[in-house]
């Protein structure tokens, strides 16, 4: 019964986000058509344009934050799955149907928030009290405005007028994420600097050195695909994302002309671009395997003296960052909310001849949450998975091992845009790269030289049985 | 000659590229993630037995208790009389051989006119009896010295926890618990006469229960005597008497 609990909780996941896109489109067109109500309108021209500002609340306050602090609920008890432990479950709230039943844990995010608030905002007196202070709002600030060039669900009619769920769609698009990015590190080595303590300018000199080198990386890296698409603005990105490679249209009973394609992602066309800048993006997050910033185990961090809700800044300013770079993952290299192999022609055809413009649309950004939170797993899933880099690791990883991948991925996919503009060349490129990767990976290892791995276990061991000593595998032999 | 840190040095070129291996490690991570969300979890107490494809191996705690193993034996006690009185004859034997001096006894004497000190057998008792729970390091030395079988260590439970340090000191009334034990030649269940071969007066090593005679008292005693059950003795039972 456990597996249809899961279910049902993915439900209301999915039925929340659901919901949420659904009002933002409902809001945005509202707003835009001057608020009609029963047949009167407050603004008789409408506000076309002011779309923004509801964007602006529902996208960055209530998605992005919603999810970054349910996301410090879900990194500790999805380590804890994935580490054979049960994680936080003793959070309960005495009221009658809700009496003993920890839900997964959900309560201990409104306890975690409770304690954030009321702890002792300390500050050390040989602080800088200016700096000191500024030094989480400089952290915090650009993360959220980072999300403003995200679109995160298509344009779609509502209440006759156009509506996107996007905050702002400016020429530069992609160039104000990368200048926004590196604008999170003065908040960081500022707190580090401030604090007068020598362990958190330590911190801080880290955290600064790994965004420099990262940043150059993190941009390179998504020059293939600006190549590609030929812009720099992501909804024109997502449009090119949504053209197929190749396709073959298909007449089907009932549904009309399907387009059964392999879509234009930019996965496919530019696997190694994604490495490069998930990697990048990775360390500008500063998680592990990327937490030298940090460091627990030797320095504790930039945010050594900070305590209360100006250390809940930073903490809640990591998770935004997790959300923002799985959001700008899937824009960019998911195909944001394209759904692709035959959906979208369909859906699209069905709903706008139905003139339920907010559903398409919802379905759409709901499409868009889905893949932001697989990666959001992934990012989760990688910091309990791999072990963190040491410092000169991480800098000869970002100069030595990055940076030449990314400039020679460039000059390829230049040349064979150059070749090939229908991007095809490009895309089996991308295809045979991507398959030798998986190949290396689902190769079973020689038996020989390799200690026997998790698959050699009794499968009911759980752990607890000894792996086959190494003299009886050779005594075997006599 | 050179010590080698690794044995095999040779990487082939999935470990050199580095992204196949990392993606088997997720691989891992992952399996395990979806094996524990989707699957109700063993709460079998015994980890190395637990079954099903769940592979969590916690134990949540108060809820669920790993039993102790077989031989156990717990926290001390006094062992009462069969008249609620603790059998302890304040010899000091436990608190001469207890490696971690925890044990504190005063003892006092018995009036010539106390019924338990008729025929002078008992002539002393503890009025004070202390075991301090936190310094005790459970050796069962103080069991093994009693001549009188009047400590024990046969519980099974383990010291509960308190919110200060003088909670863990153990005087009498909390001390003085489960059943009561006679022994055939207990000293206060003297033969009635002659009658009674002396044969039967040896004194077995007994369990708790074993061995329990009759004793001869008046029938307000013997009334008193049913009480003596699991429940600790009030202090003012015995030192008022
Ligand atoms: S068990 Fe050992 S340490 Fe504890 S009271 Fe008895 S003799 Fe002392
Ligand atoms: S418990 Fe036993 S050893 Fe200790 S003082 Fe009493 S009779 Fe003597």
């Amino acid at each position: 019964m456990k597996a249809l609990e899961v279910i049902i909780a993915i439900g209301v996941i999915l039925g929340a986000i659901f919901g949420l896109s659904a009002l933002a489109y409902a809001l945005g067109g509202w707003i835009e058509a001057g608020f009609p109500f029963f047949g009167h309108r407050l603004v008789e021209s409408g506000l076309p344009g002011w779309a923004w500002v509801s964007n602006m609340l529902i996208l960055v306050l209530g998605f992005v934050m919603l999810i970054a602090t349910f996301l410090t609920l879900a990194e500790r008890k999805w380590s804890a799955m994935i580490q054979d432990r049960i994680g936080p479950n003793r959070a309960t709230i005495d009221l009658p149907g809700l009496r003993g039943r920890p839900l997964g844990g959900v309560f201990h995010v409104a306890t975690d928030a409770l304690k954030m608030l009321t702890k002792e905002d300390f500050r050390p007196k040989v602080a800088d009290a200016l700096l000191f202070n500024l030094g989480p709002i400089l952290a915090f600030a650009p993360v959220l405005a980072l999300f403003a060039v995200v679109p995160v669900g298509p344009q779609v009619t509502v209440f006759g007028q156009r509506v996107g769920l996007q905050v702002a769609n400016p020429d530069f698009g992609m160039l104000w994420v990368f200048a926004i990015a590196s604008l999170a590190v003065y908040g960081t080595s500022l707190a580090g600097w401030a604090s007068n303590n020598k362990f958190a300018l330590l911190g801080g000199v880290r955290a600064s050195s790994q965004m420099i080198s990262y940043e150059v990386a993190l941009g390179l890296g998504l020059v293939g695909v600006m190549m590609a698409f030929s812009s720099v603005r992501l909804p024109e990105l997502i449009q090119g994302q949504t053209t197929h490679l190749w396709g073959g249209t298909v007449e089907l009973p009932r549904l009309g002309a399907v387009n059964l394609g392999i879509p234009a992602w930019g996965l496919f066309l530019q696997p190694v671009g994604f490495i490069v800048f998930f990697a990048a993006a990775f360390a500008e997050t500063k998680r592990a395997p990327f937490d030298v910033p940090e460091g627990e185990s030797e320095i504790i961090g930039y945010f050594v003296e900070y305590s209360g809700m100006k250390f809940g800044l930073f903490m809640i300013s990591e998770f935004a960052e997790v959300v923002i770079l799985a959001a700008i993952t899937t824009a960019i290299f998911l195909g944001g909310w394209n759904i692709g192999f035959g959906f979208d022609s369909t859906l699209t055809r069905a709903l706008t001849q139905a003139n339920l413009g907010w559903l398409l649309g919802a379905i759409y950004a709901t499409v868009f949450w889905i893949k932001a939170l697989l990666l959001c797993y992934l990012q989760l899933a990688i910091r309990w998975t791999f072990p963190r880099f040491r410092y000169d690791q991480i800098q000869s990883l970002g100069w030595k091992i990055l940076l030449p991948i990314a400039l020679a991925n460039i000059f390829i996919t230049g040349a064979l845009i150059l070749v090939d503009p229908s991007l095809r060349s490009l895309a089996v490129l991308g295809f045979v790269e991507i398959g030798f990767v998986l190949a290396l990976t689902l190769r079973r290892p020689e038996p020989a030289g390799h200690e026997a791995d998790d698959a050699h276990l009794p499968a009911d061991a759980h752990g607890h049985a000894p792996p086959p000593l190494p003299g009886a595998a050779a005594a075997s032999h006599h | 000659m050179a010590y080698k840190a690794t044995k095999n040095p040779t990487t082939d070129l999935r470990e050199r590229l580095f992204l196949p291996e990392l993606l088997r490690g997720l691989a891992i991570t992952t399996r395990h993630f979806l094996r524990n969300l989707f699957n109700p979890r063993d709460t079998n107490v015994h980890v190395v037995d637990r079954k099903g494809p769940n592979l969590v191996s916690t134990v949540s705690y108060p809820e669920e208790k790993t039993p102790y193993p077989p031989g156990y034996r717990g926290l001390h006690r006094l062992v009462p009389r069969d008249d609620g009185k603790p059998r302890c004859v304040a010899c000091y034997m436990c608190a001469t051989i207890c490696p971690a001096q925890c044990i504190y006894i005063e003892a006092g004497e018995y009036e010539t006119t106390d019924p338990s000190s008729e025929s002078r057998v008992i002539e002393k008792y503890p009025t004070q009896f202390v075991i301090d729970e936190l310094r005790c390091i459970v050796c069962g030395l103080c069991v093994d010295a009693c001549p009188k079988d009047a400590i024990r260590m046969d519980t099974g439970l383990h010291t509960p926890s308190e919110y200060n340090r003088s909670g863990f000191v153990w005087d009498i009334p909390k001390l003085l618990q489960g059943p009561a034990v006679s022994h055939a030649s207990d000293p206060w269940n003297k033969r009635a006469s002659s009658a009674t071969p002396p044969h039967q007066h040896h004194e077995p090593h007994t369990r708790i229960g074993e061995g329990l005679v009759p004793l001869k008292l008046p029938t307000g005693e013997q009334q008193k005597r049913t009480e003596v059950t699991d429940q600790a003795i009030p202090v003012t039972r015995f030192l008022k008497d």
